[in-house]
């Protein structure tokens, strides 16, 4: 088969790999190699889905023993395989970071044989790259659950960032969906990685030549959608994840239907609006202060379409408002509708300078149509409102909230079966 | 309010300013323009001196590296008409030190740093879209038609990413290029450009990245809009994945 063909399948096989960050390490490319790694990271196209292409993105191989229900590579269905070699997913790297396609390279592959031999294959293209070519670009690197902790090292000691993915956010769900992944067999690599990774920032301390382990860190990827779980389980999960196992990122990918399996559950279309909310509480975690608790709570276990979850919060607690702009401090204006951290940061930074104004405040880039109904200005309201919270809402909503989208999902057949 | 004028070069207006500095009791009341010798303009003018422009801007840079570096990028936008604001955001600068930037609400301070923003996000973004194509000889050259003159950060960027490749980067509008040869790094003008041959698995290498831009993209969740609004079509004229469109 033609290096071409190959591509075509296992890009298109990789393609629900949602992560494709390249930011989070940052290396000087070797003297005489090819690359290196910017902090920030780069994105160096988007794709016809809006989404960020920044890695060249593929499976080494679709040829699964796996039969996951979700999946499109599992080994019932009747798709096109095939796998790359070492050499051809070298040449494709490096012809492409050449001409500043990609940032560097994201390698997953479908379960070939056993998950070692797998993985194996896997560790040995990047260790081509990064020792062969003397590649100095931004490697993600999937692990696959099962393998041994031996080829996990290795792994961490080549990619600057790897990941063991989660799939579903429950044992249940993942005995029904996914009966020959397990638990257990994700979580080990995962606070194993979570451990070294620790380790290496220490005896980097003490000595600048001690190896980096996967000095991007680790992240996974959960499908949302394919099963019942609520948005609560899955914020509970992923605050476990960021503080309990220093997770880089959780990823949420709306659940896409591949596959006709009657364990599946119909839908018109994939849950994107609650993919987008859940990104949205996603960050209210990780840099806003939030708890998952604070976001949803057993009553109210899923987020609400109309509104952001901030908005949601806010609403839910009058008490916490007005904010005074002049006076609150940093955690505080991070928890007001339509203020970001951005907008916080400059806030803190211009009121050294002068009491910030109304118009001041437009100009530091607050989105007002969110934010008045929140916030005094040296003690002034910018909306008299009586602050119902169903009059604030339809305010709110005729402010250009989102509109709720048509009801999401769900009949999931098979289920109560 | 006294009115200056100046010759139009980045050296003649840190001079310029340095001499406003030096006798204006209050800068942020005085304006400056470019002089564009018309009949009814009025106005002090201030020739241009390298030295005092040098000793300015490394004493900006020693006070305030931030603002030093916000006005390196506010020159890559060339933006005319704004030397006033300048100078008032150069005094402010003086002023307070490297916060300068904090004080959003101050006009002119708002503006150069959002003119000098706007640079910096477009020079980012080239990082990424820039396209090398091989040529015959084995280097590689890339076509750009960028709206902020960011060539020489841009070259900057590649000579410590590409450093052991030959390359070219030609600014097609402004008709100036930088090239990457045996570890040097230069930057000159080209009157006359005439597009090499390219090398023969060139054209293999970009119908590889077309198949991999098509299919890695969701069928399902097509979002031209999206696309758009992070790829803006001004840029796809170079893009090797969007030849044809």
């Amino acid at each position: 088969m033609e290096t071409l063909d190959k591509l075509q399948i296992l890009s298109g096989a990789a393609r629900y790999d949602a992560s494709c960050a390249s930011s989070g390490s940052r290396r000087e490319g070797p003297s005489c190699g090819t690359g290196n790694t910017s902090q920030g990271g780069i994105c160096h196209s988007w794709s016809d889905d809006g989404r960020c292409i920044s890695l060249l993105k593929i499976l080494l191989s679709n040829d699964c023993i796996y039969d996951c229900a979700y999946c499109v590579n599992r080994a019932t269905n009747p798709v096109p395989r095939a796998s790359f070699s070492a050499r051809e997913v070298v040449e494709l790297t490096m012809e492409f970071y050449r001409r500043n396609y990609i940032e560097g390279l994201f390698l997953s592959s479908a379960v070939m044989q056993s998950p070692d031999h797998t993985m194996e294959r896997m560790v040995s293209v990047v260790e081509l790259l990064r020792t062969e070519e003397r590649f100095g670009g931004y490697i993600h690197l999937k692990i696959i659950p099962g393998s041994s902790s031996a080829l996990v090292q290795k792994a961490g000691l080549y990619a600057d960032r790897i990941s063991v993915n989660i799939e579903l956010p429950s044992q249940e769900s993942l005995n029904r969906l996914a009966p020959q992944k397990h638990k257990q067999a994700i979580l080990e690599p995962m606070s194993l990685i979570g451990r070294q990774i620790q380790e290496s920032l220490l005896e980097r301390k003490s000595s600048r030549n001690a190896p980096r382990f996967a000095p991007a860190g680790q992240s996974t990827q959960m499908i949302v959608g394919a099963s019942p779980e609520s948005d609560l389980q899955i914020l509970r999960l992923s605050e476990g994840l960021y503080r309990k196992m220093h997770l880089k990122r959780v990823y949420y990918s709306a659940f896409v239907p591949v596959n006709e399996d009657n364990r599946l559950p119909v839908l018109a279309s994939p849950p994107l609006l609650r993919e987008h909310r859940l990104y949205q509480a996603d960050w209210l975690l990780r840099f806003y202060g939030f708890s998952a608790a604070e976001i949803l709570s057993d009553d109210a276990p899923n987020l609400d379409e109309t509104f952001d979850p901030k908005t949601s919060w806010a609403l839910r607690h009058p008490e916490f408002f007005p904010v005074e702009i002049n006076r609150a401090d940093y955690g505080t204006l991070l928890r007001v509708p339509g203020i970001g951290v951005t907008s916080a940061r400059r806030i803190v930074a211009a009121r050294r300078f002068s009491v910030i104004t109304p118009e001041g405040l437009k100009k530091i880039g607050v989105v007002m149509k969110r934010a008045k109904y929140f916030i005094t200005c040296s003690g002034r309201p910018f909306e008299k409102t009586d602050r119902q919270p169903a009059l604030l809402k339809s305010r709110l909503l005729l402010a250009g909230g989102s509109a709720p989208e048509p009801p999401r999902q769900l009949a999931l057949p098979g289920l109560f079966a | 309010m006294n009115r200056y004028l100046y010759d139009g070069t980045p050296e003649g207006l840190l001079s310029a300013a340095a001499r406003i500095f030096s006798e204006e009791r209050d800068p942020e009341t005085v304006s400056l323009d470019e002089r564009k010798d018309t009949l009814f303009e009025e106005g002090v003018f201030i020739g241009t001196d390298p030295a005092s422009a040098e000793t300015f801007f490394n004493r900006l840079r020693l006070e305030a590296p931030d603002a030093a570096y916000t006005l390196y990028y506010f020159t890559l936008a060339e933006k005319d008409g704004m030397e006033t604001a300048l100078l008032h955001y150069l005094a402010q600068a003086l002023l307070h030190g490297d916060r300068v930037n904090g004080n959003l609400t101050h006009p002119a301070i708002r503006d150069i740093v959002a003119v000098s923003r706007k640079a910096q996000r477009e020079l980012h973004r080239m990082k990424g879209l820039v396209r090398f194509e091989k040529l015959r000889d084995g280097a590689y050259l890339a076509r750009m038609e960028p709206d902020h003159n960011i060539l020489q950060p841009l070259a900057g960027h590649f000579s410590r990413r590409l450093r052991a490749e030959d390359w070219f980067i030609y600014d097609v509008r402004r008709r100036i290029a930088a090239r990457w040869h045996q570890g040097k790094l230069q930057f000159g003008s080209i009157e006359q450009f005439v597009a090499p041959a390219l090398s023969d698995e060139e054209k293999e290498v970009q119908a590889l990245w077309q198949t991999f831009f098509r299919t890695i993209a969701i069928p399902d969740r097509k979002n031209p809009r999206l696309q758009k609004s992070n790829m803006p079509m001004k840029y796809w004229k170079y893009l090797t994945e969007k030849q044809g469109e």
